[in-house]
């Protein structure tokens, strides 16, 4: 609800008339310049004409957020107290919440004084804290992405979050400045001024390329919401595993309530008893077990649906005059997300695998200053685009990437058999664990006496109202674990065949190009000239087969794109072709150099 | 495919021998650690004393061998140069790592040394790219060498103009 720096009660000397560098926060690369204020004795960061300051509105939006969570709750409690007979202490919930909701807008009313920002010919400042004050200045060629979002809470009040990514990775928090909340109209214009550099020297081709597509003033569309896509939301592996979710959730509630959320449902229902029931299920399982599925099926299609429409509606991607790509979603909560143009390094075709199976794709951007704290959060936040058609997620990359001829539709190498190898052996290693594994099942369900079962029985009654699980497992002979492990096997060898597909590099006139995976393939595009180092590694099984994994470094997204288990002469011509004369110096051919790879040169310091 | 193409030369400098001795150290004193772990339950616990002494062996055991076989092996790949444009290293032993930046994407430039290292005169120098990849670190350098190194990488990436991203 606050800004990073906000709040530090440990802090000794409240009233210190001094707003200070924090030396963690503020910049670490260019030593601000004597800020305005630095030494003036500034009571509290009062206004001081451009210094603009937070909309007074703000301190309402979270009164009225906490209020509208804390205010019922309250209510409850009043209710709850005076029903179970306790009028004194009935009197305390409601007066308490009052106290706490005007402490709190106190609170950030203090706060609201406090923050100030504005944007100067060449730096981003703000000054925060109540107690303890902090300075954070952002040169402005340092900004790299500026994402406003206004959750549907903050967008009746007119307002709107900034948050000002910088892409610096010094320490967590360090690299973005966040301001909540100022006007919507504020928000857009800081917004337009941060990303606008004039005669910057990286959005110099904007102009001439593109010119074929339609431009409003709103710039040049790149993408922009079919309903259609929609029907792609449910395509993921998750479909089932949330349905089951809401399925355990339900179980879970029942078990709470000690079995009588089932039993009064039945009993209102008029419905026979668990014995019967199960008696009933297990006589029609051909008809039963399908409906379950399509049950679980459906319950997931709603929930992922419901999910889309909400973080996609309106979804708008355009580059406007200047370069910025601009990325506008949401339903309760609308995003803008703002990123310049030459910080976009690449983009990513991310096709999950039952996505990809029905031909949908997604893009996400390879960009500086969208980083989340792990590979997981920078996925999330980088994404440019819903579920879409294939055909039109790799029109939406080649026009983001500006390209006559599209780098994901460069022909790519395959790697060496003894990368498919190696996935055997993985598969082979998964089999004999599943047999393993099967052995021992099969064994227990052996040596198993009627009390175990009994126990069994009587702990999944507890569990769910209709026990089925025991009693089928208890009815399958001991070969059916055998079966699973040839399932379990059989799996493991098509995934091992799918991710050696998957497997790719390929190298465009300007873009590097990279393919991975089998459960979710990625293809990645990376500017060559984005490519700040390479890291080679290989495990002893690698070097037996003669592979290596050959990653490219850089500043934008996951920070390291790898091309695995490549051939070791075939990965180093494709990086020494990518990036020359980085890597070329370090190069040798076995012809001139007839040395094995044991034996070093002797050239010592 | 691989065997008539390309190949990695190693960069031209091994670290300073003295390396050895510390990475010996540094395993031994894991190695005596991990052992001493199983060693008390045995000490205090009379029924189980032979299976936890099994343990420790074990361990031990392994522990010694790394102790013997990684330092040399390690000595034998970890290698380091520097060119006028570029910084090139490897590592490793079972697992090698071989890293390249180019001078004009450096950002940064340490030197750091723990107790241990001081103990053996030795000195890391670590040098960060605007890369999540993490930076790369030549270690056990000897510690005048390291200062001039880190000097020299410092001089040179100033020379370079750009925010190295």
């Amino acid at each position: 609800m606050t800004s990073h720096d906000d709040h530090r009660p440990e802090e000794p000397v409240p009233n210190v008339a001094r707003p200070e560098a924090d030396p963690t926060t503020a910049d670490q690369h260019a030593p601000d310049p004597s800020p305005p204020g630095q030494d003036a004795p500034a009571e509290t960061g009062e206004p001081t004409g451009d210094w603009p300051g937070l909309s007074p509105l703000s301190v309402w939006a979270d009164t009225a957020i906490v209020a509208l969570f804390m205010v019922p709750t309250a209510i409850v409690a009043t209710v709850v107290l005076v029903v179970a007979d306790q009028p004194l202490w009935a009197l305390l919930p409601l007066p308490a919440t009052g106290a706490f909701i005007a402490l709190m807008t106190f609170l950030d009313m203090l706060r609201l004084r406090a923050v100030r920002y504005r944007v100067t010919a060449d730096r981003m400042e703000m000054r925060s804290g109540i107690i303890a004050k902090a300075y954070r200045s952002i040169p402005r060629e340092r900004v790299r992405s500026v994402d406003v979002a206004a959750p549907i809470y903050v967008r009746v009040f007119g307002l709107c979050t900034v948050t000002v990514g910088t892409g610096e990775k010094v320490g967590s928090g360090a690299d973005q400045l966040k301001l909540e909340f100022v006007t919507a109209e504020q928000g857009e214009r800081l917004r337009r001024e941060l990303l606008r550099r004039a005669g910057s020297a990286g959005t110099s081709r904007a102009p001439e390329e593109g010119e074929d597509e339609p431009v409003d003033e709103d710039g040049t569309e790149l993408a922009r919401l079919d309903p259609r896509w929609f029907a792609y939301a449910p395509a993921t592996t998750a479909t089932f595993g949330i349905g089951l979710g809401v399925i355990a959730a339900l179980l879970g509630a029942n078990a709470q309530s000690g079995g009588h959320g089932w039993a009064w449902i039945s009993e209102q229902a008029g419905l026979p008893g668990s014995q019967q029931m199960a008696d009933f299920v297990m006589s029609r399982l051909l008809l039963v077990v399908p409906l379950f599925l399509v049950g679980l099926l459906l319950s997931g299609v709603v929930i992922l649906l419901l999910a889309a429409v909400e973080t996609w509606w309106n979804y708008r991607l355009t580059r406007e005059s200047d370069g910025t790509v601009r990325l506008r979603r949401g339903l309760l909560t609308s995003v803008s997300l703002s990123v310049e143009g030459r910080r976009l390094n690449g983009v990513v075709l991310h096709e999950p695998f039952v996505l990809r199976s029905v031909r949908g794709a997604s893009i996400q951007a390879v960009a500086t200053g969208l980083e989340g704290g792990d590979d997981k959060k920078t996925s999330a936040k980088s994404r440019l685009s819903p579920a879409m058609p294939r055909s039109r997620a790799r029109a939406l990359g080649a026009a983001l990437m500006r390209q006559e001829r599209s780098p994901l539709d460069v022909p790519l190498a395959t790697h060496p058999r003894a990368a498919l190898r190696r996935r055997f052996t993985r598969a082979t290693f998964v089999t004999l664990a599943g047999v393993a594994l099967a052995g021992g099942l099969a064994w227990l369900h052996m040596v198993a006496t009627e009390s175990w079962w009994e126990l069994a029985r009587t702990i999944e009654e507890h569990v769910i109202p209709i026990p089925l699980v025991v009693e089928s497992v208890e009815a399958t002979p001991g070969w059916g674990w055998f079966s699973l492990a040839i399932v379990l096997g059989v799996l493991a060898f098509w995934y091992a065949v799918g991710s050696y597909r998957g497997l790719g590099h390929g190298l465009h006139p300007e873009y590097l190009v990279l393919r991975k995976g089998m459960g979710v393939r990625d293809t990645v595009t990376l500017e060559r000239s984005a490519v700040i180092g390479w890291r080679i590694t290989r495990s002893p099984f690698q070097r037996r087969l003669g592979l290596a994994d050959v990653s490219a470094t850089t500043a934008a997204g996951a920070g390291m794109y790898s091309a695995l288990d490549v051939g070791m002469g075939q990965g180093l011509a494709w990086a020494d072709e990518a990036v020359p004369e980085l890597l070329a110096p370090f190069l040798e051919r076995p012809e001139a150099n007839g040395e094995t790879e044991g034996s070093r040169p002797t050239l010592l310091p | 495919m691989s065997n008539d193409a390309l190949r990695l030369r190693p960069p031209n400098h091994r670290v300073d021998r003295r390396a050895v001795g510390w990475w010996t150290t540094q395993a031994l004193s894991v190695t005596v650690v991990l052992t001493a772990i199983p060693v008390v339950p045995a000490l205090i616990w009379e029924p189980v004393r032979f299976w936890f002494l099994v343990a420790a062996g074990v361990v031990g055991g392994i522990g010694l061998l790394i102790t013997l076989v990684m330092p040399q092996w390690r000595y034998r790949v970890h290698r380091w140069e520097i060119t006028d444009t570029a910084v090139y290293t490897s590592s490793g032993w079972l697992w090698q790592e071989w890293r390249v930046a180019p001078m004009s994407r450096i950002q940064t430039v340490d030197t750091a040394r723990g107790p241990l290292q001081r103990a053996f005169g030795l000195s890391s120098v670590t040098v960060t790219t605007a890369s999540a990849a993490g930076p790369i670190e030549i270690s056990g350098l000897d510690h005048t060498l390291a200062t001039e190194v880190a000097d020299q990488l410092t001089d040179s990436t100033e020379a370079v103009p750009g925010d190295a991203t």
